[in-house]
């Protein structure tokens, strides 16, 4: 599929991406293996800290996705995309988080490859947020979840028109409602502190397991209420308005003419091909 | 009648300014300085805000309010690491399973686990209102002009998201309209999912003319980009990348030498950022009524800044009353911090006003 | 300035090309029309002047089309900004900003031209275009034919020498249309600038044009004098059929010359009455439409202001006037897309309320084709449009489809809604409505983006269903449709009627109204060619 190398990742991105993922990772989980010193005293700063790390992070990340260049068509379909996402957020933003946004970023993702998938994630947040004057420390974080979760969709093995295809989407669309939740979450967790409810706090320098046991109780207690509707409304969605909405953006790009050759020639012999649409 | 825009202040002294005071903010845990950063907000907002464009900070007020409530309810029902003995009230204790030992489920209710609680959720209430009032004073799109040439394209797709989103919504509302004209009322998931569809289809029709009018209006060219620039770009940033991690390394892993934790973060995140302005060049010149740097601008800035100096100052000598106990009194307040804080009013009164209210 | 140098274009996957062997010369400062039928070619030769074709759609294009000396092979759309611009027939999806100063100045600022020059050429620019007033405002709130001319002088302030416009005026109303015009006439005839434009409503443009390029399936004739173009054209303007059926030569392009050639024919008509002459239906009393003091506000805005209407069964009825007059808020209204504020509608046999029936219901009642008609359409295929048509209405299966047949024949039922030419989309979406069979059928604009051809198809459709007995009231700028079809004219402005009655008398009477016969025929009264040629007849 031609569509699919809309943005094609080559390897400095994926390495880029991956750099990303890992720092990300470690934004989210820092507090499970860190020493209880380390802990105790930079448990303030540290989610500052990462903030303004993974902001530049993601930008740069962008940058390096796109490689500095895209075509006014790719620039359409991601502002289409974005803003989809982002009118969702605007719907739902009286509904506590209940987001059906990541349902378009998936199927972005899914029609148009992993590389439209995370920038159109990342940008759908921006857009949400710019459109809702909800900029703040936690952008970042949800920048870098919701590419992750574009780029994942891309690679999904779905295949197009498959009867299968739409459970396959629907799974991931639950998976990632809730892991979403499960991350975002912990990047605040550790800065409750002894604020936390009993025996659900961060306890510097207490095992891996402890501290793994408390934030379950924590994510229980606090957040899947609102996390597993987010994950089983997306998932609904998918499995009803997705056939549609996949349709819908592989129609879009098959418009918009991706990847279809741009030829010149001379009145009797081929004189030149001017390479893509680019 | 011509009708003037007036000069609105740039973008990043109201950031700059909101940011600062956000760092104050995040200083302390103080009820009464934190309820002072959120009457500035307040103030400066009710003052300088821009009418023509929404206005935010009422949102982030409710939701510092929510959560504020939302913590002190956790605390009363499952407690937290506070130990106190001022009990308010004593709720019936809950027996939980084996499993579930650590959890405290109901019991008593101290007032030293609720009074940290309250700080602790004013203090992220008051950041909350910083930045709102920074979204309110300068609508964050405005700060997309400033993005570096390598973002260009990325910042014009956020853009046309923006003007795409909200003819969405009223698309959508037109589909619904039309819905009722097949006999349908439009409700439901099912009919829903339907008008997903012409929605779609509409802004992938309208983002194709688009794209065709930016491409014949010239779109880009002003960026210029070359091989060399962008592996140039692309060397930097993955070795700002890799000095990131490794830098994160060092700092959490404190048998690796924490000392080269930080130098090597910072190295790698300066090569990493310093990537973005490499990767293209645009000609700065150009551009039409660009946001000016005036000594109002710096006035602002600075207002943001001295709060924040002094805050932190403050936290690392442990002035008096900068992190209160949670004893039934009234904490102790730190008049430099509280005059700190009221320098942030300045710009309520020095900056242009943004435009006459509306008649 | 332009040249076409054995060019063809190929889409991918098309079965045939869209142009073939195109081959000629524009000169500088000349305004060119280019007139066609809907899908002959006229916008992907449009396209390829500023090399958007095949560069931004894909595709093989033979031969070379160079600009100003420079080959659209080697030179992008964007290379070409400073050279060529292109203006949309819907300038809100072509808006990049949302604040009329800031849009002027965008392709500047894409450019990379310093501030000084830019900041003066926005301001040349908006005296230009007269649209200093308007420098502040929100592209949003601007009428169509602000917008459209806001367009077009973004484009021009980047300084083109060439000027390329496909359907400028089609959604505009006869005012606004002409205030565009009026702009392009000023740059061409003060500035030198070279204008190719396309337009379906040949009636408004054909006496700007210098030259006319004829295209049809994909060839294109080479530059014609207008007058020669309209003798051999498929397509033309009522005073051109008028021209052609009393003989005149060299064909008038304009009232003026044609009144100028009218006189004998005045004489020769004087003795018959336009009455008898095209078979005007008989309107029974029933009254299908009755609307008591309806107001309705939107936000704050009274839109529609106590207005009172009675509409006999049977009847087409146009509604009339400006952007913005209310009609359409009166159609939504009657259709209860809009509630009232005030007022009452009843319809139908039974005087239903529609306001107070459910939908499910009201689609019997009454059925509205709006301004977009692809609002209406959900499905893939036209054929699954069609069947859920007729799920939607509970009609026979098959129904939709038939309808479909009968009013516009040869649509392959496998292609995409979205596919469509705006004719056929337009009978897709009447065909829906028409499957509930409703008593009273409103259309908001039905005739934009119509060629004559669908627009001719579309009248006799509607003319029928009201010998059946449906009645018909249609919100529309289009004079010569109104004369065409309409028993009653409705004028509405500021959501009041300030004229309602027979077709004939009100648009006769309306200076702005008036279809292009009668204005050549004043004082006489007559709407249309068919009318006169009928008349002729008789008398011969």
């Amino acid at each position: 599929m031609t569509s699919r190398r809309v943005i094609p990742l080559r390897w400095p991105a994926v390495v880029a991406v991956a750099v990303v993922g890992v720092v990300g990772l470690v934004a989210f989980t820092w507090p499970f293996f860190v020493t209880g010193d380390f802990a105790r005293d930079h448990g303030n700063d540290a989610p500052w800290l990462f903030a303004l790390l993974l902001a530049l992070l993601a930008v740069v990340c962008l940058a390096e996705v796109t490689a500095g260049r895209l075509d006014a068509k790719t620039i359409a379909v991601l502002g289409v995309a974005a803003a989809a996402g982002g009118a969702l957020r605007l719907l739902s933003a009286g509904t506590a988080g209940l987001e059906p946004m990541f349902f378009v970023v998936i199927v972005a993702g899914c029609v148009l490859g992993p590389g439209v998938g995370f920038v159109s994630g990342a940008l759908a947040v921006t857009v949400g947020a710019l459109l809702t004057g909800g900029v703040g420390p936690w952008l970042p974080f949800q920048m870098i979840c919701a590419g992750g979760i574009g780029l994942g969709a891309g690679l999904l093995p779905a295949r197009p028109g498959r009867r299968s295809e739409r459970w396959v989407v629907a799974a991931y669309a639950l998976v990632t409602g809730l892991a979403y939740g499960v991350f975002m979450n912990l990047w605040f967790w550790p800065f409750l502190g002894t604020g936390a409810p009993t025996g659900m706090g961060f306890v510097p320098g207490a095992s891996l397991g402890e501290n793994l046991g408390h934030y379950a109780l924590f994510y229980v207690t606090t957040s899947l209420g609102w996390d597993l509707p987010r994950g089983v409304l997306n998932a609904v969605l998918v499995l009803v308005a997705g056939p549609a909405l996949l349709r819908d953006f592989r129609r879009g790009a098959r418009r918009a003419a991706f990847g279809v050759p741009v030829v010149f020639e001379a009145t009797d012999r081929p004189l030149q091909n001017a390479g893509g649409p680019r | 009648m011509a009708q003037q825009r007036a000069r609105l202040q740039h973008p990043a002294a109201w950031w700059l300014w909101g940011l600062g005071l956000a760092t104050a903010a995040s200083r302390t845990t103080n009820p009464v300085v934190l309820l002072l950063v959120v009457g500035v907000c307040v103030v400066v907002v009710s003052e300088r805000h821009d009418p023509a464009t929404p206005n935010p900070l009422p949102a982030f007020l409710v939701i510092g309010g929510a959560v504020l409530a939302f913590r002190l309810v956790m605390t009363a029902v499952l407690g937290n690491g506070i130990v106190g003995d001022t009990v308010v009230v004593t709720l019936p204790r809950v027996p939980l399973p084996e499993w579930a030992a650590n959890v405290r489920l109901g019991g008593a209710v101290t007032l030293e686990a609720l009074l940290y609680a309250a700080y602790d959720a004013l203090r992220l209430a008051a950041i909350l209102a910083c930045l709102g009032a920074a979204n309110a004073l300068a609508s964050p799109r405005r700060l997309l002009r400033y993005l570096p040439s390598t973002l260009y394209d990325v910042g014009t797709a956020v853009v046309v998201g923006l003007t795409f989103a909200p003819q969405l919504l009223s698309d959508a509302r037109d589909v619904r309209a039309a819905r009722t004209l097949r006999g349908r009322d439009g409700r439901g998931l099912r009919e829903t999912a339907r008008l997903t569809v012409p929605v779609l289809e509409t802004a992938f029709e309208r983002s194709l003319g688009l794209a065709a009018s930016m491409e014949s209006r010239g779109y880009g060219r002003a960026v210029r980009t070359s091989t060399s620039s962008r592996r140039a770009a692309t060397g930097l940033a993955l070795a700002g990348l890799v000095g990131v991690l490794a830098g994160l390394y060092g700092l959490l892993d404190a048998s690796a030498g924490g000392l080269l934790g930080l130098p090597v973060l910072v190295l790698g995140a300066v090569l990493a950022g310093s990537s973005l302005l490499v990767g293209a060049s645009r000609d700065t010149r150009s551009g039409h009524r660009r946001d000016r740097w005036a000594w109002t601008e710096t006035v602002t800035a600075a207002a943001g800044a001295v709060p924040a100096t002094v805050l932190v100052v403050a936290s690392v000598q442990g002035w008096d009353g900068v992190v209160p106990s949670q004893r039934a009194e009234l904490p102790a307040l730190p008049l430099l911090a509280v005059v700190a804080v009221l320098v942030a009013t300045i710009p309520a009164w020095v900056t242009p006003r943004p435009r006459e209210a509306l008649s | 300035m332009i040249t076409f140098d054995h060019v063809s274009v190929r889409y991918a996957d098309a079965p045939s090309p869209s142009l073939h062997d195109v081959t000629l010369e524009i000169p500088e400062g000349e305004l060119v029309l280019v007139v066609g039928p809907t899908g002959s070619g006229k916008s992907t030769l449009l396209r390829t002047v500023n090399g958007l074709v095949p560069h931004f759609s894909g595709g093989t294009l033979t031969g070379r089309v160079t600009v100003d000396g420079l080959d659209t092979a080697e030179h992008r759309p964007r290379d070409l900004a400073t050279v060529v611009g292109l203006v949309e027939q819907n300038p809100t999806s072509t808006f990049v900003t949302d604040v009329v100063e800031d849009e002027v100045a965008y392709g500047m600022e894409t450019m990379g031209l310093d501030p000084t020059t830019i900041r003066r050429r926005v301001e040349e620019t908006l005296d230009l275009f007269g649209l200093t007033p308007l420098r502040g405002q929100s592209l949003r709130a601007l009428s169509g034919g602000q917008q459209q001319r806001v367009a077009i002088a973004a484009l021009f302030a980047a300084g083109p020498r060439v000027l390329v416009l496909d359907e400028p005026t089609s959604a505009l109303d006869p005012v606004a249309a002409e205030e565009v015009l009026a702009s392009l006439h000023r740059i061409v005839h003060d500035l030198g600038v070279t204008v190719v434009l396309a337009e379906h409503r040949l009636e408004r443009v054909v006496h700007h044009a210098d030259r006319v390029l004829l295209v049809d399936d994909g060839h294109v004739s080479e530059l014609l004098e207008p007058a020669d173009a309209m003798l051999r054209s498929q397509i033309y303007p009522p005073v051109v059929g008028l021209s052609r059926l009393v003989g005149w030569s060299p064909t008038p392009l304009s009232i003026r010359d044609a009144r100028r050639r009218a006189a004998s024919l005045r004489d020769a008509l004087g003795a018959s009455t336009p009455m008898a002459a095209a078979g005007r239906r008989l309107v029974g009393r029933e009254q299908s439409v009755v609307l008591d003091g309806v107001r309705v506000s939107r936000g704050h805005r009274t839109v529609i202001d106590a207005i009172d209407l009675t509409v006999s069964r049977g009847s087409v009825t146009t509604l009339m006037g400006r952007n913005g007059a209310g009609k359409s808020t009166l159609l939504g209204a009657i259709a209860a897309q809009h509630r009232l504020a005030a007022g009452r509608v009843r319809l139908g046999a039974a005087a239903t309320d529609p306001h107070a029936t459910p939908a499910r219901e009201r689609v019997r009642t009454v059925g509205l084709v709006p301004q977009q008609p692809e609002l209406l359409l959900y499905a893939d295929t036209v054929a699954a449009e069609c069947a859920a048509a007729d799920a939607d209405f509970g009609a026979a299966s098959g129904t939709c489809r038939a309808l479909l047949d009968r009013i516009s024949g040869g649509i392959d039922p496998g292609t995409h809604p979205r596919d469509l030419s705006e004719g056929q989309r337009l009978a897709l979406a009447l065909a829906v409505i028409l499957s509930g069979s409703p008593e009273v059928l409103l259309l908001d604009e039905p005739t934009r983006g119509l060629d004559y051809g669908a627009k001719k198809r579309l009248g006799e459709v509607l003319t029928g269903l009201a010998a059946g007995g449906t009645t018909v009231v249609l919100a529309t700028h289009d004079v010569e449709l109104a004369a065409e079809i309409a028993d009653r004219v409705v004028i509405l402005a500021d959501g009041e009627v300030v004229t309602d009655g027979p077709a004939r008398e009100v648009l006769a009477s309306s200076p702005a109204f008036a279809p292009q016969v009668t204005k050549v025929l004043l004082p006489q009264t007559w709407l249309t060619v068919a009318e006169v040629a009928g008349a002729l007849a008789r008398i011969a």
